[in-house]
């Protein structure tokens, strides 16, 4: 059986490559269709026309498309990401500083997502049938309108305009200095042993990871729901009471995990669009992550950030997508026939 | 016969309502709106709504740092947000759902080629693909609506697919192509009525997701050109002075909430309406 | 001593605030080691009883009067835990469809385990060897790699086999098993209830059977109920009620199924179908009397159940008199000459290329290999086969709808995979099909003239909509169903009528063949009756030519003129229905006849006169 998994696990990964390929050249061919010269950017502003030629020759621009993207490939995979044009420094260590800041983040709102989007989608389908489901489902509408950047505002408002009660900007107070280590603050703060650090960067956490969370909880909670309902419906339910099974067994020994089907994949497939949100997140929060860097690029025309940073984000969602496709696998056997 | 059971339902009459107000807004603007909405009064800056301390008659919602008046600005910046809504999605279904119904009808390499370029664009989380997007087009309302399209095709295109591949399960498909009918006639008479229901709840979904988008777009700065009201930009602008003047924060964050709350309803309603009809009809033969 | 006794019970559903009851008057006792039949047409009320003795009755529906008594105890009024602990240990069920019954995450080994366990088997080794040993009794080989198997890996037979040893592992008192053989192949059902009977008489257990097969259960059961629109129509012997049925119900059911040995005969068929749920509301009297050929006055009377000696007992108010309803000899006809065949078939062979793996590739799947034969002009021919022999590819490559890996096929002189314009116009009026599922088949938001005539709209023909509802009138005629009903949607008609707009739609081109795939399966016998009558008088008015596909023996004996057996997609035995019937050379089509118990209850049935071994 471990054998099975390996191979579907490599078959997984095997298979995203080209599809990282591909992505890769979209992003770079979108960026291409730019109407503005990312050489004469990158140049004070009287800059001669020969200077900026110069430059643009160093950089590579005055060669067809392709092969601009066949080296910029290469360069890539030797781990050398570009220098940005904005910042005038390599794009590699820019990635480095801000990657975990927002892996944090998003781990962080998906645990929120995952146990309100759990929890509510237990709740809903325990009252379901009365009133107070029907309550629920036009609350689980309403709640999926607002969406994450809405959330943020909102809990900015009431608890740093309305209460000063928690803090909105940043990753730690700014007293302290980030220890050294992982970038993953929590990890870094525990293994450190310093409990002041760990509880400052926990409650800079909490209102950016509940304004992704609460906005990507509502689709879990109906899939769960829903799931739950249709497997409530099956033969194999109806046979395990005829067993005389009590309904507490049934739920937790035959419903879970069947009902867990739908909803992992969907956790997988929120995660792509819960990490995009972390984009704007950041960016109202003050918080130091990817979001940040890519709006000041995108600002700026920055390609080499862009670029880079573009292709991690892809790389993060392919990632997701093999681990949710082989959590699948470990939940349904089913789909092991393969 | 089955608008009317429809419009029983009483999502879709509150997310219709809430959608009319947006509309009526949009429509009207250069009536409804008491100012110019980029006219600016620097003697009145970051003034409150009318009804707080400090506000005044002529500016019933408040201004904001440049002295613009916020009414006027809630209800250009709906024409905006209509403007993207409508042409996006039916830009998206459009493209995703003549792709999707392909699909899934031909089936065989036409649709193993069509969902690999659906897995290689969804591989890109929507708001940084929308982002690279208008970093290549450029800014400006309709690049913000071929930006959109361009995203969200692919949602339409996976959903129709998988329904479609419903459809063409059923026998009377088959049947259809036994007694003669093209390619064409027969996705025309017999799969489009089928998926129509979904297509019409994803289009008002849609719409409600093109909003959002276009307002985070506002707030990055990427989005509509710099003397265009919009809600995402009101946003940007106000986070400033937060402080002192929330209102300005508050209230085109309360107009993206009813335009998007009402698209949900109204698309949420219209899946339960369509899904009961169709499964109370069954429920009727023995 | 009696396990199971029921008196006057009734079950009523809550619908729009009136009541109405689903099961009425039933009342019944089961002894010690019996087997109780319950017999039924869908819709008869007869699954409510196996939820009422478990009390999982859907919502809105309950136990309203009467008792249940199990050993005395009466279970509707029973505590709710004391009930469950029943389930599962005295009581038993054995289901319908074995392959949903199991959670198809779980190993079998977790969910026998799980069993066990509640039954109070402390020892996990000791679970696990008594599992092993169960798997083992009813016959599945290698129980220990069973275990751990998953249900998507086993056939229908062997997740029957897997429920009947944990139904019988508790050594219940009673079991209930709501037609247990109703979801698999015909040689796989005969193996099960031969299983059940095994293990009924190893455990001394008694069995209610619940079933719409008649001749079924006048072999396998000691007593048999009739239900018939939720009440008792008859009960009593099993024998005397099959050999000696007083309600004309029972006898109509009986005429209805056509014999698969003995002389052929009409087949008495029933006008309309059983009351449904609602209408049940508003009717009178005697429920059946509306269908009834020896309805009289006094039928207007609900009619009480009347003694007739014996055990037996019957609700009909004519039952003493000698019902006059005796099968009518079909004669046949004149030999039908094989005029110049309109189908040809030659050495048809068709292989599914296996998926790609990482190395190689999988097996390719072989649907069919060398099938070649002819129908004639007004031939109808059976195909009969089990799920996998190929039967449905055959259907497809003749329609078109795919194409043979090798060999030829042609219809009506086209060669069927002739992919030009006029080749495909020309075969719509050569070959139609009518599709198996009726649900499927319609599409529900057309009108039925709208889909009878559609093939008139087609392509590049036109036609007003004057024109198709002229045409659907003339065809609804002919296939014996009222004009008004063009207007209608199909799901506003009824299960066999809509079978009826199915044939409707085929014949609306005059194709030369048609192609029945499995059309009568899934229909009440009383249903099937009416469609095998329409079809057989299509046939001498119409004239076309048939290829009749089914898993229903007695069916294909009563319709065809000739049969084909197909066994993992090769045809194994061919020729005259009554010659291959009589005497079958293939060893399969002695088997698939053998599976079928004899019309005649003298005969003895022993489905596995030769050796074989269970791996079902």
């Amino acid at each position: 059986m471990i054998a099975t998994l390996l191979r579907i696990v490599l078959r997984r990964l095997l298979a995203a490559v080209p599809i990282l390929v591909l992505v890769s050249m979209m992003l770079f061919g979108i960026l291409r269709l730019l109407p503005v010269d990312p050489a004469a950017m990158s140049v004070p502003p009287n800059a001669t026309r020969e200077e900026i030629e110069t430059v643009r020759r160093d950089m590579g621009l005055d060669r067809p498309i392709p092969e601009q993207y066949v080296r910029w490939a290469l360069t890539l995979l030797r781990g050398d990401f570009g220098t940005s044009i904005h910042y005038r420094k390599p794009v590699g260590p820019l990635l480095a500083e801000t990657l975990p800041a927002t892996i944090e983040l998003a781990l962080a709102a998906l645990v929120v997502a995952g146990f309100l989007g759990i929890g509510g989608g237990l709740g809903l389908f325990h009252v379901r049938g009365t009133w107070k489901a029907a309550v629920g489902d036009l609350g689980s509408t309403a709640l999926m309108s607002i969406p994450s950047f809405l959330w943020a505002i909102i809990l900015i408002l009431i608890f740093a305009v309305a209460f000063r009660a928690m803090p909105v900007a940043g990753r730690l107070d700014m007293a302290f200095a980030r220890p050294p280590g992982t970038g993953f603050l929590l990890l870094d703060a525990i293994l450190a042993g310093r409990l002041d650090l760990l509880a400052s960067a926990a409650k800079h956490l909490v209102l950016p990871a509940f304004a992704l969370g609460l906005s990507f909880s509502p689709p879990i909670m109906r899939v769960l729901r829903s799931g739950l309902h249709d497997v409530y419906a099956e033969d194999y339910i109806r046979q395990a009471r005829l067993r005389g099974l009590d309904e507490g067994r049934i739920l937790i020994g035959h419903a879970a995990r069947n009902a867990m089907l739908p909803t992992a994949t969907l956790l997988g497939v929120q995660f792509g669009f819960l990490f995009g949100g972390t984009l704007l997140v950041e960016v109202l929060f003050s918080f130091p992550g990817m979001g940040g860097l890519m709006v000041e690029a995108v600002r700026n025309t920055d390609l080499p950030v862009i670029q880079a940073i573009g292709l991690t984000y892809c790389l993060v969602v392919l990632a997701v997508n093999a681990v949710t496709d082989i959590v699948c696998l470990l939940l349904d056997p089913r789909l092991r026939a393969n | 016969m089955r608008a009317r059971a429809a419009w029983r339902s009483g999502r879709v009459r509150i997310g219709g309502i809430l959608v009319a107000i947006v509309l009526v807004a949009g429509i009207l603007a250069p009536w409804l709106a008491p100012h110019d909405p980029e006219a600016q009064d620097l003697l009145a800056l970051l003034l409150p709504p009318a009804w707080a301390p400090g506000g005044q008659a002529a500016f019933p919602l408040g201004t904001d740092t440049l002295g613009r008046c916020v009414l006027s600005r809630l209800i250009w910046g709906a024409r905006v947000a209509l403007y993207v809504a409508i042409l996006a999605s039916l830009g998206a279904m459009i493209l995703g759902g003549v792709l999707g119904h392909v699909a899934g009808y031909f089936g065989g390499w036409v649709d193993r080629l069509i969902s690999r370029a659906v897995d290689v664009w969804m591989s890109f989380p929507p708001v940084v693909l929308s982002l690279v997007l208008m970093v290549g087009l450029g800014v400006g309302i309709n690049n913000v609506v071929l930006a959109i399209i361009l995203v969200d095709w692919t949602r339409f295109c996976r959903v129709l697919r998988a329904d479609v591949l419903t459809v063409m399960n059923r026998d009377y498909v088959t049947a259809a192509r036994l007694a003669g009918f093209g390619h064409v006639q027969t996705i025309w008479r017999e799969v489009l009525p089928a998926t129509l229901p979904l297509l019409a709840t994803l289009v008002s979904l849609e719409m409600g997701m093109a909003v959002v988008v276009e307002a985070i777009l506002s707030v990055v700065g990427m989005s509509v050109e710099a003397n265009v009201p919009a809600w995402g930009v009101m946003i940007a602008d106000s986070r400033q002075a937060m402080y002192q003047a929330p209102w300005n924060l508050i209230l085109p964050m309360v107009a993206i909430l009813v335009a998007v709350l009402g698209f949900n309803l109204l698309g949420d309603g219209l899946r339960l309406a369509l899904d009961a009809r169709q499964s109370g009809a069954r429920a009727e033969a023995p | 001593m009696t396990i199971l006794r029921a008196e006057r019970v009734v079950v009523a559903a809550d619908l729009e605030g009136a009541r109405v009851p689903v099961v009425r008057d039933l009342s019944f006792r089961l002894d010690e080691g019996k087997v109780l039949g319950l017999v039924g047409e869908s819709g008869a009320g007869k699954s409510m009883i196996g939820r009422a003795i478990a009390n999982l009755l859907p919502p809105r529906f309950a136990t309203v009067e009467g008792t249940l008594r199990f050993l005395g105890a009466d279970l509707v009024a029973m505590d709710a835990d004391k009930r469950r602990a029943l389930l599962g240990r005295d009581i038993a069920f054995i289901p319908q469809e074995p392959r949903a019954a199991l959670n198809p995450v779980y190993t079998i080994g977790h969910q026998f385990d799980e069993h066990l366990a509640r039954l109070g088997v402390a020892s996990g080794r000791e679970r696990r060897g008594l599992a092993r040993d169960h798997l083992a009794a009813v016959h599945l080989r290698d129980p220990e790699h069973l275990l751990e198997a998953y249900p998507h890996q086993l056939s229908g037979g062997m997740c029957q086999r897997v429920l009947i040893a944990m139904a019988f592992a508790s050594d219940p008192k009673l079991v209930v098993a709501d037609e247990p053989t109703t979801a698999l192949d015909v040689t796989i059902q005969a193996r099960i209830v031969d299983l059940l009977s095994e293990m009924r008489r190893t455990h001394g257990t008694s069995v209610l059977l619940i079933t719409h097969d008649l001749r079924l259960a006048a072999r396998v059961c000691d007593d048999i109920l009739v239900l018939y629109a939720g009440r008792p129509a008859e009960y009593g012997p099993a024998r005397a009620v099959f050999e000696r049925p007083a309600h004309p119900y029972t006898r109509c059911l009986q005429l209805a199924s056509p014999p698969l040995d003995g002389p052929r005969r009409k087949l008495q068929s029933l006008p309309e179908h059983m009351p449904t749920l609602r209408a049940l509301a508003a009717l009178q009297g005697c429920r059946f009397a509306p269908r009834c050929p020896t309805r009289i006055e006094t039928c207007s009377r609900e009619p009480a159940l009347l003694d007739r000696g014996h055990d037996h007992v019957v609700a009909c108010h004519r039952a003493e008199a000698d019902l006059a309803l005796s099968p009518e000899i079909e004669h046949p006809g004149p030999a039908r000459r094989i005029s110049a065949p309109v189908v040809k078939v030659e050495s048809v062979g068709k292989v599914y290329p296996g998926p790609r793996r990482w190395l190689g590739r999988a097996p390719d799947v072989v649907a069919l290999a060398d099938v070649s034969f002819e129908i004639g002009r007004d031939e109808f021919v059976g195909l009969v086969g089990e799920s996998g022999s190929g039967k449905s590819t055959l259907a497809k490559i003749l329609l078109g709808l795919e194409a043979p890996t090798t060999g030829k096929a042609s219809v009506a002189g086209i060669d069927v995979t002739d992919p030009s314009a006029t080749a495909r116009e020309a075969r719509i009026t050569a070959i139609q099909m009518v599709f198996q599922d009726p649900q499927s088949a319609l599409n529900p938001r057309r009108r039925v003239a709208d889909i009878v005539t559609q093939a008139m709209i087609a392509g590049r023909r036109r036609a007003s909509w004057e024109e198709r509802l002229a045409k659907t009138k003339t065809i609804l005629a002919e296939v014996g169903m009222p004009a008004d009903l063009a207007l209608r949607y199909p799901a506003e008609l009824s299960g066999g009528q809509r079978q009826r707009v199915n044939i409707a739609r085929a014949l609306c081109s005059a194709p030369s063949v048609l192609v029945a795939d499995e059309i009568v399966s899934g229909l009440d016998v009383s249903v099937q009756a009416q469609l095998l009558n329409l079809l057989g008088r299509l046939r001498a008015e119409l004239g076309f030519a048939m290829l009749f596909i089914s898993h229903d023996l007695s069916v294909v004996r009563h319709l065809c003129d000739r049969v084909l057996v197909l066994e993992k997609g090769r045809v194994v035995e061919s020729g005259p229905t009554e010659g291959v019937f009589a005497s079958p050379a293939s060893p399969y089509a002695r088997a698939l006849l053998r599976a079928v118990p004899p019309d005649d209850l003298a005969t003895p049935w022993r489905p596995f006169a030769e050796a074989e071994d269970a791996a079902a």
